[in-house]
């Protein structure tokens, strides 16, 4: 043990002496993180729905290639021969390897969230959820870099293994473009790819439900993990002059691609191939909800049926259902409660689970609670959901959704109380929340199809 | 006396290239054995399988009467060695990798104490890319010793050193036959295996052709004397074979060379064959044979060669 920890902290202590290994290692990821900044700038909370897919890029930056280049520019000098005269055996090393390259990456995803909060990111959701998720894509990726590194003859077919796998993954493997954006091939092929089940696990941790959503996420990636670790202390090379073209170990790669494989079928088995909210104005990929068969009879609602509706409601100034125009500000008590609601909305439960309707339902009963007990906040809250709603719904299908509420007033829950975002108070009777979730409906309805102009 | 090493019936294959072809020999406690032949004769090979970096297609490494084989980890506690081609990371310095090193084993020799002996207190905290050849053979050695082994392997220990550093280096060899250990170690360079070793394996083309001390390989396997000169016209070679006592007998252009049991009546014959066909000497060397004749000899792809030695 006294071997592996003094190697582990000399790893350590290299790694934190190289600077191309710094640049990177952080700050590689930081101008990645910058970059997602100003691109997404036009979302009302910064980064947090790209979380997922920035400290994915991360890790596999730090495994897939971090690792193995330390590793094979090592052996090329012959540091592992050295190693290898030595009474500590291989797994050893191994471990000590991976666990230095854990906190390597570990320290990076910090740094990437520390500066993703001092850019106005709110806290993640489950934070001890999302060390534990980031620990096994990690882990998953750390398997995958020592394959990569026993494979490897030299440096430079790290660089060209290493893309082969980071390529595919970024584009058509749900890392850095969205899933929802991409054809159904591949969102099938993605189901082979870690990259996805590495951004659903991250981003469930930072604004979704936690690990008791991502179950089948955190399986297939220990699963991979386990495949790629076990594999590459079998194919560990000590030695440059060892090829891997030579070596008798190839087979050791069948369990690497099997794990992926079998977890691909998995998921193309258990139908978790579709993502629940499509359409590229989607920042954030949530658990994805198992297709429903046959399709949701919401999704039959045509531009005939919306315009049939009767869009007769009252007065936005009124009493009932008011709705604060683009010029009205908050007054400095209700502000903060407004904000904070805001805030809330994006890791909410029921603004998460259940169907699209039930989802979308709960999230009008947000602007509908406070109107059935007159709260201050009453019709500050109605532009804050309706600005939510467009930020995770495509428009025609947020139509769609909207409609059939308003066709179906009775249908499903209603939430009587959302003390759980900080307005206190209970509507008491169902009822109301129903009648004011219908008009609020319609009113969303008239400002997203521009029927009003607010 | 202890055998320490105990090599017998080696064979390793590269694909169709037979690398070593039955290589036997033993060292025993407190001795320094030189494995010395020409770059590819299977040297490093040779070490490699002693120190189970290489696996053998067959025979057996016994290391202080344990089975390398079986006991590797026993085995490895008792070897310390200097590869030819070991570096170490750019950034680590000399203090970090014995430090490192020595806390692989049990009861490993104090850092500081290393630091003094092999004179690199001065380059303690260097980074290992600053440190000149010489001061980075000496870490390679004081890495060898980091855990007091019993059997000490060097894979040609002084390649690239300049002339300082390999008389350091020959010292603190000398050194520790003095304190006691056993010593293997590959070298192509004569005049080391000569100075150093107490006993010699020639090792030519993956099998060992000749063992014993210097003295011994060059008394019974070169024997005599060694005559070369240079003549101011072509002699016929077969003129020459026709000289008394003279065998291994090589010519190129107007110099030649051979050997003799007594140099002096070969000589009068060769002065008086050269006046016959009208020729002048025009150098003479005559010398006792030295272990380069010896692995020259020994070594050289093929013993008929007019060819005169390099």
């Amino acid at each position: 043990m006294n071997g592996l920890r003094e190697h582990l902290g000399q790893s350590l202590r290299l790694h934190f002496r190289n600077r191309m290994a710094l640049l990177y290692g952080y700050l590689f990821p930081l101008i990645f993180l910058v970059a997602f900044w100003v691109l997404y700038r036009h979302e009302k909370i910064p980064l947090i729905r790209h979380m997922g897919e920035l400290l994915t890029v991360s890790v596999l930056g730090g495994a897939c290639f971090g690792l193995p280049t330390t590793l094979v520019s090592e052996r090329e000098r012959g540091v592992w021969r050295r190693y290898r005269l030595t009474p500590l055996p291989t797994w050893a090393f191994v471990v000590s390897t991976a666990l230095a390259r854990y906190v390597i990456i570990l320290s990076a995803g910090a740094l990437q969230l520390g500066l993703a909060l001092s850019l106005g990111m709110p806290l993640p959701a489950h934070p001890l959820d999302l060390w534990v998720a980031f620990t096994v894509v990690s882990f998953a990726f750390i398997g995958l870099g020592l394959v990569l590194a026993m494979m490897a003859d030299n440096v430079p077919a790290v660089q060209a293994l290493g893309q082969c796998i980071f390529l595919p993954m970024l584009i058509i493997g749900g890392v850095a473009v969205q899933l929802a954006s991409l054809p159904t091939w591949a969102q099938h092929v993605s189901a082979f790819f870690p990259g996805r089940y590495a951004v659903e696990a991250l981003q469930a941790c930072v604004s979704g439900g936690g690990l008791g959503s991502i179950g089948f996420c955190l399986l297939a990636l220990a699963l991979i993990g386990v495949a790629g670790c076990s594999a590459g202390a079998k194919l560990f090379r000590w030695d440059a002059a060892q090829r891997f073209a030579a070596s008798s170990g190839k087979l050791w790669l069948v369990p690497v691609l099997g794990a992926w494989l079998a977890v691909g079928l998995l998921a193309e088995v258990r139908d978790r191939i579709a993502v629940s909210i499509d359409g590229a104005t989607v920042a954030a990929p949530v658990p994805v909800m198992p297709a429903p068969a046959p399709l949701p009879p919401w999704m039959k609602i045509t531009a005939k049926d919306v315009a049939a509706l009767d869009f007769r409601v009252p007065s936005d100034g009124g009493v009932v259902s008011p709705f604060a125009g683009p010029e009205e500000e908050a007054s400095d008590y209700t502000k903060d409660e407004v904000e904070a609601v805001r805030q809330g909305l994006l890791t909410w439960r029921p603004g998460l689970e259940g169907d699209d309707v039930q989802r979308v339902r709960n999230l009008v009963c947000v602007a509908a609670v406070p109107d059935s007990i007159q709260h201050p906040v009453e019709r500050y809250l109605p532009p804050v959901v309706l600005s939510h709603l467009q930020e995770i719904y495509p428009k025609d299908k947020l139509i769609k959704i909207l409609t059939w509420i308003v066709l179906h007033p009775e249908d499903d829950n209603v939430i009587d109380s959302i003390a759980d975002l900080g307005v206190q108070g209970s509507a008491g009777d169902p009822a109301v929340v129903r009648e004011r979730s219908y008009l609020y409906s319609l009113k969303f309805i008239l400002r997203i199809t521009g029927r009003i102009d607010r | 006396m202890e055998t320490k090493v105990r090599v017998t019936g080696l064979w390793k294959r590269y694909g169709a290239n037979e690398a070593l072809r039955g290589v036997d020999f033993t060292l025993q406690a407190g001795e320094i054995f030189g494995l010395l032949g020409p770059n590819g004769a299977g040297k490093t090979t040779t070490l490699e399988c002693v120190l189970g970096l290489r696996e053998p297609d067959a025979g057996n490494v016994e290391i202080c009467g344990l089975d390398a084989r079986r006991f590797p980890r026993e085995v490895k506690r008792k070897l310390g060695a200097a590869l030819q081609s070991t570096a170490l990371q750019d950034k680590i310095t000399p203090r970090e990798a014995l430090d490192l090193f020595g806390a692989f084993y049990s009861e490993p020799e104090p850092t500081l104490r290393l630091l003094e002996r092999f004179d690199l207190v001065a380059k303690a905290d260097a980074a290992f890319e600053t440190l000149s050849g010489g001061q980075r053979q000496r870490l390679a050695l004081a890495l060898a010793f980091v855990h007091r082994p019993e059997v000490v392997i060097l894979d040609e220990p002084s390649t690239g050193l300049d002339p300082q550093a390999r008389h350091e280096l020959h010292a603190e060899i000398r050194r520790m036959k003095h304190d006691g250990y056993t010593v293997l170690l590959s070298t192509h360079q004569l005049d080391e295996a000569a100075a150093l070793c107490d006993r010699v394996a020639i090792i030519d083309q993956g099998r060992i052709v000749a063992t014993g001390t210097p003295h011994e390989l060059v008394s019974t396997a070169a024997g005599g004397q060694a005559v070369r000169f240079t003549a101011s016209q072509l002699i016929d070679p077969a003129a020459l074979t026709r000289l008394p006592g003279l065998r291994a007998l090589r010519c190129e252009g107007l110099s030649g060379y051979f050997e003799t049991d007594e140099a002096a009546p070969v000589v009068t014959a060769l002065l008086a064959l050269l006046a016959a066909q009208g020729a002048t000497l025009w150098e003479l060397e005559v010398k006792r044979s030295s272990l380069e004749d010896v692995f020259l000899k020994l070594t050289r792809p093929d013993n008929k060669s007019v060819n005169l030695p390099v």
